[in-house]
């Protein structure tokens, strides 16, 4: 495909790290790019860069050298409060503990990202996504009464509800069984078509690369290999 | 939202809260004690403690004030009420054989003088009389029965508290109007009933300087200054018992620092979460801050509550009515012990909230 359809774009990207005297590269001159409605798998062992490469594409960590490109916009050099603003329209996350608050109810989870926003009211979406995620039975449920699929669900309704161009996750299968893991992989799946979104995950879990459009494998802050199906 | 985080580890806030509680009633009702001291001390001792008493110096050549001078001090003295009085005494016997000694005072501002339990002082006393409390239940006189003074009868109209015998107006006391003391020519005693002992320090001081010089003494003045002793004591009393409530309310304010501190902490991952989803720093430090606010709120209205009752207290026990606690001299307390319990609260989040919202996303995130 056309490189300017790609959605987010990471150019030469070095990420490096102070620990005491030592300094960590963690990503050495990376080039990744995804584009709506596919969904990308970074995978690798831990300590790879992978986890610093999400906070990269999730507008999380400033680079050190090189790039961000989010929506053809140049955001390397945005402060911390417009990044914000960047995380807040445009990308969703999705964690492998799902980070729910425990004292929201699940459909006050889903509207969290919007909930300081007085000009938006998002119940009504809220409640729609969670409907699509198969909860539309959980919606006044808080997070201890439900499962962690259940929660995981919860997580990936909240990661939509501000219609993002990019679904961040990390290791969303982590801390589930294998059938759960399935079910949001399948979930996963239909919405990035539903919604026209870019999925980028990052995982151990070899059972996603089934479910994925292209993998990118990740050893010590270098890309190795870009395999698409 | 604010609110279920506090009410998410209801033990913790209940701590801080306690801790808001105590300083609140600690300054509250530390300070409604002191008014409550206050009134109890100036009721009792606040007659003599305002009064410039004048009478006739060593060095007069007349036996008392006289008419000229009075009207010289009543020129001096234009905000406050001079009260010219003369006095005598007599013995009254009562139909019942008991007899009774007491000083007579001839008065015509009989109201700026005398507290009665029964009947009302009159501004002007043109007829009738007033008499002690005690010597009335000696003698067994009743309202609207005559006594006989220097030939002429007086009906009483009133019964003077007895507790006034505190000063020196004190024993059994027959007051008449100053009519019937007219064989005197001059005034034995002139009382001037000033705003406060501070005022009556004042005038007390002017109108030395207008009557005496230092080789002679025309008008012998006493201002009370036993009042001003007592007042000056009260005020040093209330700082100190102030300084210990502000202490008890640092300590307070020192465990809503902890406990926000600590709910920062522990929920250092959720707040990473609400920075990456897109929450602006500005929001985090504003819910933070509503937190402290609320558990201010919480502890600060608790604690008023309890302080009123104990305020109650101090002065139904201090002064026999607890509802002067409801003035506002005693009540602001409340005020300010509220407004200091969220002031410190939202002043001990700042910190821990400034710290929440600066946190990386990403360092929190991580752990």
């Amino acid at each position: 495909m056309a490189k300017s359809m790609s959605v987010i774009e990471l150019d030469d990207v070095v990420k490096r790290y102070q620990s005491g005297e030592e300094t960590i590269e963690a990503l050495k001159y990376v080039d990744f790019s995804a584009e709506r409605g596919e969904m990308v798998t970074v995978i690798g062992p831990s300590g790879s860069g992978k986890s610093t490469m999400l906070n990269m594409i999730g507008l999380l960590d400033n680079p050190t050298e090189g790039s961000i490109r989010l929506d053809g916009r140049d955001v390397t050099d945005f402060t911390e409060d417009e990044l914000t603003e960047e995380r807040r329209t445009g990308i969703g996350f999705v964690f492998q503990d799902f980070h729910l608050l425990p004292m929201l109810t699940a459909t006050e989870n889903v509207e969290l990202p919007s909930m300081w926003d007085t000009s938006v009211d998002r119940h009504d979406r809220a409640v729609e996504l969670l409907r699509r995620v198969g909860l539309g039975d959980r919606l006044e449920h808080t997070p201890g009464q439900l499962s962690g699929g259940q929660q995981q669900r919860v997580a990936i309704a909240r990661s939509l509800i501000n219609e993002p161009d990019i679904l961040l996750a990390d290791e969303p299968t982590g801390n589930l069984d294998q059938d759960t893991g399935e079910t949001i992989l399948t979930e996963l799946t239909r919405l990035k078509e539903d919604e026209n979104v870019a999925i980028v995950s990052v995982t151990h879990d070899e059972q996603m690369l089934d479910y994925t459009d292209s993998t990118v494998r990740i050893v010590d802050g270098v890309i190795q290999e870009v395999s698409r199906e | 939202m604010a609110w279920r985080n506090l009410g998410r580890n209801k033990l913790r806030t209940a701590l801080a809260a306690l801790g808001i509680i105590i300083g609140v009633v600690a300054i509250c009702s530390l300070g409604m004690a002191t008014v409550a001291l206050q009134q109890q001390a100036s009721s009792q001792l606040g007659d003599i403690g305002n009064d410039v008493t004048v009478s006739s110096g060593q060095d007069s050549d007349t036996d008392g004030v006289t008419q000229d001078q009075i009207d010289e001090i009543q020129n001096l003295v234009t905000d406050d009420q001079v009260v010219p009085q003369k006095t005598n005494s007599t013995t009254l016997e009562a139909r019942n054989g008991e007899e009774a000694r007491m000083s007579v005072t001839g008065v015509t501002e009989a109201s700026a003088l005398y507290n009665l339990t029964t009947g009302e002082a009159p501004d002007r006393l043109q007829s009738g009389a007033l008499i002690s409390n005690d010597t009335a239940n000696t003698l067994g006189l009743e309202m609207g029965d005559p006594v006989e003074y220097d030939g002429q009868f007086y009906r009483v109209q009133g019964f003077i508290e007895s507790e006034q015998s505190f000063g020196p107006r004190g024993g059994g006391e027959l007051v008449i109007p100053v009519s019937g003391l007219s064989n005197q020519e001059y005034y034995d005693t002139v009382t001037i009933v000033a705003s406060d002992g501070d005022a009556a320090t004042e005038i007390g001081e002017r109108l030395d300087n207008q009557f005496n010089t230092e080789e002679t003494e025309e008008l012998s003045i006493q201002a009370s200054s036993g009042a001003q002793n007592v007042g000056g004591f009260l005020d040093t009393l209330s700082t100190a018992l102030l300084g210990i409530g502000g202490i008890s309310l640092v300590v307070a304010g020192v465990a809503i620092l902890n406990v926000m501190l600590m709910s920062t902490v522990e929920r250092r991952g959720e707040i990473g979460v609400l920075r990456a989803v897109g929450i602006r720093r500005i929001e985090v430090l504003r819910m933070i801050l509503t937190e402290a606010a609320l558990m201010g709120a919480l502890g600060g209205l608790v604690g008023v509550i309890l302080s009123l009752g104990t305020g109650m207290l101090a002065f139904q026990m201090l002064t026999g009515n607890a509802m002067g606690a409801l003035d506002w001299s005693s009540s602001k307390y409340l005020v300010y012990g509220f407004g200091f319990a969220v002031l410190a609260s939202v002043l001990s989040g700042v910190y821990p909230a400034w710290k929440a919202a600066n946190d990386r996303p990403v360092e929190a995130l991580r752990g």
